[in-house]
């Protein structure tokens, strides 16, 4: 976090200023740079089995890196604007501007901000892409699973104190559209009317935290397929010929009230942190299964070493889209209404995720700003079987 | 497992770290109507978690620089974190637009110039630099 501090105005005034020791430190308008960088690799223990946290060789492989730079301007006094650009391994080095928003401090404890911001789903989604910040490297992905984390709108920060407790809220409105893997398929995604509230409540060295969202989500999956002859959008339309017009609603994703909820505890006492995390997303009369997941994670340090457990689970609960489709009627050309009801069944299956993790981690602060971490995460999947996967990474700011 | 074993054993002999003995001062401009602030007020103020003094005026705080012994004691003592815990603090809040980090002002002396001619500061520095250019709030042994 080291900052280069450039002058706007390189008048004699402030440059005096500045090689006098400089009485204008805090008032100069300058502009930040801060950085972040992440290099991973790792190996899994079979290469038959799931692929898993982006890696499936047995063969070290290093392709989770990614560099980040985020640059703050001060306008004013009260108004800043920032914007963080990543470059990722994983999406060929492309720069992405993944935030960009200008921030009005309205008061010391509270601020608005406005543009692309990070959406405030988990207890670490802040500096989800900075390593360093946190012991893993990277959170349980069991929990940290949704494949959007930014929101194109505006939010209110506040914080303040409740007693002898230190307070903060976020609340934010907005909305996102991009796309994301659909088993194996890229659909095009969006969310309208997307809001949230994120609050948290601490002490020294203790923090819980909840946070509540609600979006419209429509999730284009008509063109996933279901055979090698139909997609997901073409059974819907079966479905609607055999007069189940509704189930077939129930299999696409579009405009459908979608929520997601999150407690957290973070405990730092400097030899001993833990952190617990428990989600929820369900969206209302689609195919995806309510995802239940939730992680417990405990770890002592050492000095400059840290050695964390946890244990993070999925827990999913089927969808149900065939309801409400009778049983055993014959129909023409698939047979039976228990054809129908088969396939809703099954491709809601194919959301549902069973699965255990025990990882255990080591990082080691090798200086101020670079952390070492050596990962082992051994996955128990109710469909796909076990996997190990061996990770290490260096992880800094600067 | 295995690999673990030798690093148990190293780590505590890692975790010992050396702690410099002198006294440090924490100061504010000799103007200010702060008296005394307790260790509370001063972490507070230093992680962001406040903008001002008890008294309700503006806080503005001022680091040593990296790798300055007495950065690395006031963090300790006050903060309670280390070097690399104060810095993993700082990069939750500093990448979200949710918090700056002080600002690093120096050495000693050059931290004590910078509270001397700013009312709003508070600072820290070795107690053999004090003189009445600044006002001390807090003592740390």
């Amino acid at each position: 976090m080291k900052k280069l501090k450039f002058p706007r105005k390189l008048s004699c005034v402030t440059l005096a200023s500045f090689l006098l020791g400089s009485t204008s430190l805090v008032q100069a308008a300058d502009i930040k740079f801060s950085g972040f960088l992440s290099i991973g690799g790792g190996f899994v223990d079979d290469e038959k089995g799931l692929p898993y946290g982006g890696y499936s060789e047995e063969d070290l492989t290093f392709d989770s890196n990614l560099l980040g730079l985020q640059v703050t301007g001060n306008i004013s006094d009260k108004l800043s604007a920032t914007a963080q650009i990543i470059a990722r391994s994983s999406d060929d080095y492309s720069l992405n501007s993944e935030w960009a928003y200008l921030t009005w401090q309205v008061s010391d404890n509270t601020k608005i901000r406005a543009g692309r911001l990070r959406t405030p789903f988990y207890m670490f989604s802040d500096s989800l892409d900075v390593g360093y910040s946190y012991a893993w490297i990277t959170p349980p992905r069991e929990v940290y699973s949704l494949p959007f984390n930014n929101v194109d709108g505006l939010d209110v920060y506040s914080t303040g104190t409740l007693g002898s407790f230190d307070t903060s809220i976020q609340a934010y409105f907005g909305g996102f559209s991009d796309e994301v893997d659909f088993n194996g398929t890229l659909a095009p995604t969006k969310t309208r009317n997307q809001m949230g509230v994120a609050a948290t409540l601490g002490k020294d060295w203790w923090t819980l935290r909840a946070a509540y969202h609600t979006a419209d989500l429509w999730v284009d999956v008509t063109q996933a397929p279901l055979s090698s002859t139909a997609t997901i959008g073409s059974f819907a339309q079966t479905l609607g010929v055999f007069g189940f017009a509704k189930n077939g609603d129930k299999l696409l994703l579009e405009d459908d009230k979608t929520t997601f909820s999150e407690i957290g505890l973070n405990i730092d006492t400097g030899r001993f942190v833990a952190a617990l995390e428990h989600t929820e997303l369900e969206a209302k009369d689609s195919l995806l299964a309510k995802r239940i997941r939730e992680y417990v994670m405990g770890g002592v340090r050492f000095g400059d070493w840290l050695v964390h457990l946890t244990y993070s689970r999925s827990k999913d609960d089927t969808a149900h889209p065939e309801e409400g489709i009778p049983a055993g009627v014959a129909l023409p050309v698939v047979g039976s209404t228990n054809f129908l009801i088969g396939t809703l069944q099954a491709v809601a299956a194919t959301q549902v995720e069973t699965r255990d993790v025990k990882t255990i981690g080591l990082r080691w602060d090798v200086t101020s700003g670079t952390a070492l971490k050596f990962q082992i995460d051994d996955v128990d999947d109710e469909v796909d079987g076990d996997q190990k996967l061996f990770s290490v990474a260096v992880q800094t700011v600067f | 497992m295995k690999i673990f074993t030798p690093l148990l054993i190293a780590i505590p002999l890692l975790s010992f770290s050396l702690f410099s003995s002198a006294e440090i001062a924490v100061v504010v401009h000799p103007s200010s109507g702060v008296a005394s602030l307790t260790e509370d007020d001063i972490a507070r103020i230093f992680l962001g978690k406040s903008k001002s003094f008890p008294s309700g005026s503006a806080a503005v705080p001022v680091n040593q620089d990296e790798g300055a012994p007495a950065r690395d004691k006031f963090n300790e003592a006050v903060c309670k974190k280390n070097s690399s815990q104060y810095k993993a603090y700082w990069s939750q809040l500093v990448f979200t637009g949710k918090g700056t980090a002080p600002k690093d002002g120096g050495n000693d002396a050059a931290v004590k110039a910078l509270v001397a001619a700013n009312p709003t500061m508070v600072g820290y520095v070795d107690s053999s630099v004090v003189d009445s250019s600044v006002k001390v709030v807090y003592k740390i042994p």
